[in-house]
């Protein structure tokens, strides 16, 4: 195909979108409410895990270390924490610090604490982040190991809970989205269908005079294309001041989130653009894809 | 040159549209087909079109074996055949020149050409100021005036009529007839189905009668205008 004739199928396209405005306008909406409607499901399942995170990041494995340890054993122990793989962040918790906070956290008690003097009975420790809390256990394990520990304490239950909660919204996100993806799917499928039936006459001219059949469907792909484009950069706009609503609500006159952490909502600013080019994409290539297939079966003249 | 050895068609129904017809028009003619509803008139359009296949038999249009041609080479094919149908088939949301100028497109024509040789058939068929016109804002004899400029444009060895007068006052329909047979005197073969028995008996010519699928008359008789 030549490029005159190619510029000359682009042009219709756009015109096209022009001259079937209603049902164009049709086909937008259409996209840009399925477009949507997983979109949102998508960013809401994100913040979901991403809270679930936020509190994962809460939980501390505790291991004490022998009271008779020396200097040298706790750097040793240390080094072997350290090449644990799924262990985060250590950090060391002395014994007079442990101290000094069970004085200040227990401040009535405080001629108890006086009566022992410089007796501190407490232990030193490490405060240990699991990076995967559903391999806490295999990672306690690998601790139990090392010599010169006294005692490890991890949260089985909460990182039970957790993890659990964690499965439950995976497999939750991922129905939703795909129920809601396969709804999308139909009500596009047929408002293209209705947008390429209304000119299916259009169709069978352009095949008695001997169009081929991408002559025909180049023009449909433009015009399911650009209107696919409009309706993601619409969706990002309507999406993005929804979301940052949203979360200015929460932060502000709700209080949920400030046991959960503000900080584990996703920032709209972080995703904007991976949201926008998303959105854009899905929408250009359902667009096209769907006017493109709807010609199919009009195209047997 | 259309021709049909031994050809019939038998529709899924069960319905036998044509039987072991045998038709030949040569370059250059002029023919009427004429018969009644059913008769199998459209399903011989169909057959030369390829919009259908024979059941039996060979079908050949213009060099090209039908029975045989791809489904890909029907595009090709067909530009060397021009139509114009009782409906006029018109695209909606194109202006007159570009209905016409879109055959052209679809042969990937140079600009050039197109811009001239579009008004040069919009000029024959007499519609030169109703060029940036739609089709909704002309009559329906304009809109054939158009549908045959547009069959004609491609300059094609065959033009189909099917039923052209049908949608037309009867005071045009001689003019449409006389357009077309202009255009047969250039050396266009023409097969024009029609009903309408007193455009037949005037024009005269090659008369094709389809009977429940046979052809039972072929001749050519003189027309009135000639008397």
């Amino acid at each position: 195909m030549k490029l005159s004739s190619m510029r000359y199928l682009n042009k219709q396209g756009l015109e096209n979108i022009w001259k079937n405005r209603m049902m164009a306008f049709a086909s937008f909406c259409v996209l840009l409410v399925s477009i949507m409607l997983v979109g949102i499901a998508v960013l809401l399942f994100m913040n979901l895990n991403s809270i679930i995170g936020g509190i994962e990041n809460k939980n501390e494995v505790i291991v004490f270390l022998d009271p008779e340890i020396t200097q040298e054993q706790t750097e040793t122990v240390q080094s072997k924490l350290e090449q644990i793989d799924n262990i985060e962040d250590i950090s060391f918790y002395s014994k007079e610090d442990a101290f000094d906070s069970l004085k200040e956290s227990m401040a009535d008690y405080a001629q108890v604490f006086d009566s022992l003097g410089n007796d501190n009975p407490l232990p030193d420790s490490f405060r240990i982040k699991i990076k995967d809390i559903s391999l806490t256990e295999e990672t306690v394990t690998l601790m139990n190991e090392i010599d010169n520990i006294y005692h490890i304490r991890a949260p089985y239950d909460f990182v039970n809970v957790l993890s659990e909660m964690r499965k439950i919204v995976s497999w939750v996100s991922v129905v939703v989205i795909i129920a809601l993806s396969i709804v999308s799917m139909v009500i596009i499928s047929n408002t293209t269908k209705a947008s390429v039936f209304a000119r299916r006459n259009e169709i069978s001219i352009m095949k008695y005079v001997g169009a081929t059949d991408a002559f025909i469907r180049i023009p449909f792909f433009v015009e399911g294309m650009v209107t696919g484009f409009a309706a993601g950069i619409v969706a990002t706009i309507i999406t993005w001041i929804g979301y940052d609503a949203l979360v200015d609500l929460l932060t502000k006159e709700v209080n949920i989130l400030n046991v959960i952490g503000v900080g584990s909502i996703i920032p709209f600013n972080d995703i904007a653009i991976k949201v926008a080019i998303i959105y854009v994409l899905a929408g250009g290539l359902i667009g096209a894809l769907g006017s493109v297939i709807s010609t199919r079966k009009h195209l047997d003249v | 040159m259309v021709e049909l050895k031994n050809v019939s068609v038998t529709y899924s129904t069960g319905v036998d549209a044509l039987n072991h017809v045998n038709l030949r028009i040569n370059d250059g003619d002029f023919a009427f087909v004429v018969g009644s509803s059913g008769a199998g008139k459209s399903t011989l359009i169909k057959l030369i079109l390829k919009e259908i296949d024979a059941t039996s038999g060979v079908v050949m249009v213009n060099d090209h074996n039908l029975t045989r041609l791809k489904r890909k080479k029907i595009p090709e094919f067909r530009r060397t055949i021009g139509f114009v149908f009782q409906d006029f088939r018109l695209i909606p949301s194109m202006t007159v020149y570009e209905n016409i100028a879109f055959v052209l497109r679809v042969i990937d024509a140079p600009r050039k050409y197109i811009r001239k040789r579009v008004p040069y058939v919009i000029s024959l068929v007499g519609l030169q100021e109703k060029a940036n016109s739609y089709p909704n804002q002309l009559s329906g004899g304009e809109q054939q005036h158009v549908a045959i400029a547009r069959a004609l444009v491609n300059d094609p060895q065959l033009i189909i009529a099917d039923e052209p007068t049908g949608n037309i006052d009867p005071e045009l329909s001689y003019e449409i007839v006389e357009l077309l047979k202009g255009i047969n005197e250039c050396g266009t073969t023409i097969l024009m189905v029609t009903h309408e028995h007193d455009l037949v008996r005037h024009f005269g010519g090659r008369i094709i009668n389809i009977n429940s699928g046979e052809i039972v008359f072929d001749e050519i008789i003189g027309g009135n205008n000639e008397a």
